[in-house]
């Protein structure tokens, strides 16, 4: 068991080191970089942008830089920004708590909200709860997250004046974000849990219990044993969605973080950030589906001779 | 009503909001009331009305004639996205689960490697690369679907290579692109048809996302991604500018997603 979870987490770091050198290559290969974006900009000349791309690194063959980057990486300096100086690492550090809060909220109520609706949807298939749950969970498949932010700000803000809308950094400001995110998380996880209800109720083991007389609450106890082991899948899955939703909820709402040090940076061609951000997320991404996938083991006996 | 009944009666729902949307979207010169660019300043946050029956854009410009063309360019975008992503995904993962131990392997430790990125972060990465456009949306939202469509591909072509009849004709000696053709593409035609739905749905919801963002090129283009942009700096006061390219993009997700969960329920996805 604890070969197969350190095996898994190698797997894991191994194949976010390959994503991080892939995207490396493709990131220094193209035409136009950040020299390019600000100094030819400005008016510099053909010598001036030479000797400022030499400075930086970026005349050196691509896998000198390769070296170097690794070397650095695995100390912590993912490089220094192209447009102000500033070093990646710091400028990761100081959006990171932003983006955290943000996504660990948004995961906790898309959790909640995804269990109780695949509860909902599961065992009342044909009741009205059940139907509710269906509808709201293909609402959040449905809906962009952007346009259901600015539907909740004109309703909490606007409207009802109950709630700041953008910007701001307090617990207030937080609400309606993290309501919004973690609405379109609950979605894929309801939908999972009601479709793993369904197909549990459906088992052999399940109709012996009610044929045995089983009490009803005992036979529903039966299923959800089985039947919310998927979520541990689907909530890991799910974590890619909110890195990516994060930098949507970001910009909608005005708020600091990731996202927007990750879309500046795309605007500004500043390639050490995008490749800094890119990576940290990979390696977020693996590792947390790496810790899924243990945890399967551990609470689903049945898998546990394959591993 | 049966389970057959639901089925049928979520499969015409799906359809008949399908068709809808796309015959909007094809017949816009025709329908629109207005030029979807045209901009009159006087008409400016003109609430819905005869003339203008979605309202007016802070431009000036009629939302109802630019949700119709912004149809044809987000589904445009959208149907390009599904082919980039559904082609090489579709013949990487047949490749990896037809073309022997050493292929698969390497196809999918590159596969991996690609989905160890969530896809919209993976498409603003390849976007940061190729630049602005729609073209060049379509292309980094695509390419960060083909891993998945890729995995999904290999997994039934693997499963399906077990069946009896498979093994039964190899064991006949039939060629192995033969058995491919006439055995193992009919087999996992439905489940790959019901993901290839999905990935539609996805393609326009991460293709508007981006052109939300203001990577889709043309700020003035009627587009569904772009008007939700523009909404942002003036729904407070006018919010009608947000709500039929909203409605539009979710209508025609719903529908999709309607569909593809139809086709998963189909008897041979079972």
């Amino acid at each position: 068991m604890v070969i197969y979870a350190l095996r898994r987490l190698g797997t894991a770091l191994a194949v976010a080191w390959l994503a991080t050198s892939a995207a490396f290559v493709v990131l220094r290969v193209v035409p136009g970089d950040a020299v390019d974006a600000t100094l030819a900009r400005a008016g510099a000349s053909e010598e001036e942008l030479a000797v400022r791309r030499a400075a930086l690194g970026l005349a050196d063959p691509l896998w000198q830089q390769y070296a170097v980057y690794v070397h650095r990486a695995v100390q912590g300096d993912l490089g220094r920004s192209l447009i102000t100086g500033q070093s990646v690492t710091e400028m990761i550090g100081q959006q990171l708590g932003a983006t955290v809060t943000l996504a660990l909220g948004a995961l906790a109520l898309g959790i909640a909200l995804g269990t109780l609706l695949g509860l909902a949807g599961g065992l009342g298939p044909g009741t009205w709860p059940g139907n509710l749950a269906e509808a709201l969970a293909s609402l959040a498949l449905s809906t962009p997250v952007y346009w259901t932010a600015t539907l909740a700000i004109y309703l909490f803000t606007v409207v009802l004046g109950i709630l700041p809308g953008t910007g701001g950094d307090g617990f207030r400001h937080l609400i309606l974000p993290v309501m919004v995110l973690g609405f379109h998380t609950a979605g894929s996880i309801a939908q999972v849990t009601a479709r793993s209800i369904r197909q549990t109720t459906a088992q052999g083991f399940v109709q012996t219990a009610r044929a045995k007389g089983l009490p009803e609450r005992l036979v529903v106890d039966h299923i959800l044993r089985v039947g919310l082991l998927p979520i541990v899948a689907v909530v890991a899955l799910q974590v890619g969605f909110l890195l990516g939703g994060t930098v949507i909820t970001e910009t909608i709402f005005v708020r600091r973080g990731l996202g927007r040090l990750l879309l500046t940076a795309i605007n500004n061609r500043d390639f050490p950030v995008i490749q800094g951000v890119v990576t940290l997320t990979a390696l977020t991404y693996s590792l947390v589906n790496a810790l899924a996938d243990v945890v399967y083991t551990l609470v689903d006996p049945r898998v546990r001779g394959e591993a | 009503m049966g389970v057959n009944g639901v089925r049928h009666g979520r499969l015409c729902l799906a359809l008949l909001l399908l068709a809808g949307v796309v015959l909007l979207s094809v017949l816009a010169p025709w329908l629109a009331t207005h030029d979807p660019r045209r901009a009159v300043p006087a008409d400016q946050f003109a609430p819905p009305s005869g003339e203008h029956l979605f309202g007016t854009d802070l431009l000036g410009r009629d939302v109802f004639s630019r949700t119709l063309y912004g149809g044809r360019r987000t589904l445009g975008v959208a149907a390009l996205t599904a082919l980039i992503a559904l082609l090489p995904g579709l013949l990487i993962g047949m490749a990896a689960g037809y073309g022997g131990r050493w292929l698969d392997t390497s196809l999918m430790m590159v596969m991996d490697a690609l989905l160890a990125f969530p896809s919209l972060i993976l498409a603003l990465a390849l976007i940061a690369v190729l630049g602005n456009g729609v073209v060049q949306v379509a292309l980094a939202v695509g390419m960060a679907g083909i891993p998945a469509y890729a995995r999904v591909t290999r997994a039934a072509v693997l499963e399906a290579r077990a069946l009896p009849f498979v093994e039964a004709a190899r064991a006949l000696g039939a060629r192995p692109m033969a058995i491919l053709w006439r055995h193992i593409a009919p087999t996992v035609a439905p489940p790959l048809l019901a993901f290839a739905g999905v990935t539609l749905s996805w393609a326009i919801l991460n293709g508007a996302a981006l052109t939300f963002l203001g990577f889709g090129g043309d700020i003035a283009a009627p587009d569904w991604g772009i008007m939700l942009a523009d909404a942002r700096a003036s729904f407070r006061i006018a919010p009608w500018v947000a709500l039929a390219p909203g409605v539009a993009l979710s209508v025609t997700v719903y529908a999709i997603n309607l569909l593809a969960g139809v086709l998963a329920e189909h008897p041979a996805n079972r």
